[in-house]
């Protein structure tokens, strides 16, 4: 191996244990001495230092609440002109200090908000409405504070279609086109049905989010939580967010979280998908045949590992096909599913994979990386659906059976959540490859390297959580060995976590350590 | 029958159209529709339209004056976004005045006209005045 142990110089010791050949067989994780310790720190590492903060409805209504009580103390000026400002200065408290205190008369005039209200027109006993033309008491007509004069029917017409036409009601004037007068919160209160006054709050408190550089929605759908990030890129946590909604998303594109790929990759990405769509619907159908018998085998648990249905029963690697013996550390040999090679299998197979074949000759280098991205993507959606299942049904029945407290067995859901996360970072280090170029040799090599090793340490977390698991779930005698189990799937999960989360660095620097490399040697 | 509950607003502002005409403007209302408005406005002077007599069709919808007048293709952003119920018939077409006389090409009163005055104002100046004279000129 040309990248080895030293590649994690300053890596703690569970680093060194994969980089090790000989050593990574699932039966040998027997070095970390505590169990229970180390699902602990995964458990605190999972809710490290957090540079965002998820606001509900009520959180966003509580800091508009503030920022208005802080600019009208601040700036002596009531509620309702401070909320004015805040809404004209994108609820930004320190543009509005900053320009008030400079020139008061010029923010006054921009955003509408009048010193002294002008009356005139209440000197006289009758005043005509500037819109109906008709005349009325000018006790009973209504103003911006700027003395033009409509009457309330008016004006709750023009109010009323301010609030249907959008949040540009929000910014409302006097209807008189030479005045700027704005129209506040307690006109509206006074104008509007109580629909509309709803609608009106709804915007109000859409605005805080929307208008201001440092929050966004959740884009998960029918969700109401919004985020406030508050650190720049550094610190090694980019833009990856996780809404109360359990919804992963990147804060700068609000596609879902996808570290260690930068945004502009993946907006790349996502439009050749979709260019490339109709295509890959044909070549992913959940499918394909038995690389030895050749009836068809559907895929439906969620690692890669393949048996053919009774008496076949062949083993087989649903990504390339070949023999599942080929595959993992048994053989000696290392993991090479991730590496694009040409198809090995048979003439008589190849025959049969024609189809298959011609459209993937035109796409062959996409359709790789594709492919492995869709996989893991499903892969994720299953061992969400399982997780679920587990915390809802399994772990209940395993805990009867193996005569185990459920909080004895957190381990398992720790291990599922490991697997739902590794799955989404395993399946963008594909698009990430698809954008490595070709000519940068020694990082293509070393990406390849550790991907195949991602994979591996995955697929071996998985399929233990998966079907070992499976072994416990219907014994009904108390099994010696339980133990055993949640030594290694504990083991696995927390060796994974750390592998997963070396990589996701490697991968964010560019594998600039490569050059390094490249040059000792 | 659709003039029978005219608004008031509608019947002033249309009394007032016709006492005192704004100059360089006629507009009055068509008989069987007190809604529907037949206008000209004279090419202004000094303008690449001096001479032409521009005929228009002002037709005022029913949430008039809450929504905007309607006026054929004309550009005019008091006709969309910027409408306020404040502003009257009387209004909009001194706008259209002023369009003519500096007529703003990324504002378009006809595309066609616009594409020559971003190229070449000199030329265009020329085209409408073409137009006025083939179109305008003694209607
Ligand atoms: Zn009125
Ligand atoms: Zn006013
Ligand atoms: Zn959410
Ligand atoms: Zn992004
Ligand atoms: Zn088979
Ligand atoms: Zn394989």
């Amino acid at each position: 191996m040309d990248f080895d142990d030293d590649y994690y110089s300053g890596g703690e010791e569970e680093d060194q244990m994969l980089y090790t050949d000989d050593d990574t067989d699932a039966e040998d994780f027997d070095f970390i001495d505590n169990a229970s310790d180390s699902s602990e720190l995964a458990l605190s590492n999972r809710h490290h230092v957090r540079n965002y903060t998820v606001l509900s409805e009520s959180d966003i209504r509580q800091r508009q609440e503030d920022d208005i009580t802080k600019i009208s103390t601040v700036l002596s000026i009531s509620k309702v002109a401070a909320s004015i400002l805040l809404r004209h200065y994108n609820w930004n408290v320190g543009k509005i200090h900053d320009e008030w205190f400079a020139d008061e008369e010029k923010v006054r005039s921009t955003v509408g908000l009048l010193e002294n209200p002008v009356m005139e027109y209440k000197d006289a006993s009758e005043a005509t409405c500037g819109i109906c033309f008709d005349t009325y008491p000018s006790g009973e007509m209504l103003d911006a504070g700027c003395g033009h004069p409509f009457c309330s029917s008016c004006w709750a017409g023009y109010v009323s279609i301010a609030i249907n036409d959008g949040p540009g009601c929000l910014l409302l004037r006097c209807p008189d086109p030479s005045c700027c007068a704005a129209v506040g919160q307690d006109m509206i209160n006074l104008l509007a049905s109580g629909e509309e006054k709803e609608k009106y709050c709804g915007y109000f408190t859409r605005s805080y989010i929307e208008d201001n550089r440092k929050t966004k929605w959740c884009p998960a759908p029918g969700c109401d939580y919004a985020v406030d990030f508050c650190g720049g890129r550094g610190g090694g946590g980019g833009y990856d967010v996780t809404c109360h909604c359990s919804c992963s998303f990147c804060w700068n594109c609000t596609e879902e979280a996808h570290r260690p790929v930068d945004c502009d990759t993946v907006a790349k990405w996502i439009l050749k998908n979709c260019a490339e769509s109709e295509n890959m619907n044909w070549i992913l159908a959940n499918s394909k045949p038995c690389p030895k018998c050749k009836r068809p085998i559907e895929k439906n648990q969620g690692c890669m590992h393949m048996t053919c249905t009774p008496p076949c029963k062949y083993e087989f690697c649903w990504l390339c096909l070949g023999p599942w013996t080929d595959h993992g550390q048994t053989t000696g040999g290392f993991y090479a599913c991730n590496r694009y090679e040409e198809a090995k299998a048979d003439k008589e197979f190849q025959e049969a994979e024609q189809q298959r074949e011609i459209i993937k000759n035109s796409l062959e280098r996409y359709y790789h990386y594709y492919e492995r991205w869709a996989t893991n993507q499903s892969s994720r959606q299953k061992a969400l659906a399982d997780l679920q299942q587990m915390q809802t049904v399994h772990l209940e029945k395993l805990s009867d059976l193996q005569c185990q407290p459920e909080s004895q067995l957190k381990f398992i859901t720790e291990a599922w959540l490991q697997i739902v996360e590794c799955r989404r970072v395993l399946k963008w280090t594909y698009a990430y490859g698809y954008y490595l170029p070709e000519e940068e040799k020694a990082k293509r090599e070393f990406f390849e390297y550790l991907q195949g090793e991602a994979e591996a340490a995955l697929e071996r977390l998985h399929q233990c959580a998966e079907k070992e698991l499976e072994v416990y779930l219907n014994v009904k005698d108390p099994e010696t060995d339980f133990n055993c189990f949640r030594t290694k799937l504990s083991g696995l999960t927390s060796v994974t976590k750390t592998f997963f989360e070396n990589l996701v660095k490697a991968l964010e620097n560019g594998l600039s350590d490569v050059n390094a490399h490249a040059a000792s040697n | 029958m659709a003039n029978s509950n005219l608004p008031r607003r509608i019947i002033k502002e249309t009394q007032r159209l016709l006492s005192e005409p704004a100059p360089g403007i006629s507009a009055s209302p068509s008989e069987d529709n007190m809604r529907y408005f037949n206008v000209m406005i004279l090419g202004p002077t000094q303008s690449p339209y001096e001479g032409g007599v521009f005929k228009l069709e002002l037709f005022l919808p029913e949430e008039y004056p809450m929504a905007a007048p309607k006026l054929g293709r004309i550009c005019l952003d008091i006709l969309k976004d910027k409408w306020s119920p404040a502003l009257q018939i009387r209004t909009v077409l001194l706008s259209i005045q002023a369009l003519l006389s500096a007529p703003n090409p990324d504002d378009p009163l006809s595309e066609n006209i616009a594409k020559h005055w971003k190229s070449n104002e000199a030329e265009a100046v020329e085209t409408a005045k073409e137009w006025t004279r083939l179109y305008a000129s003694g209607a």
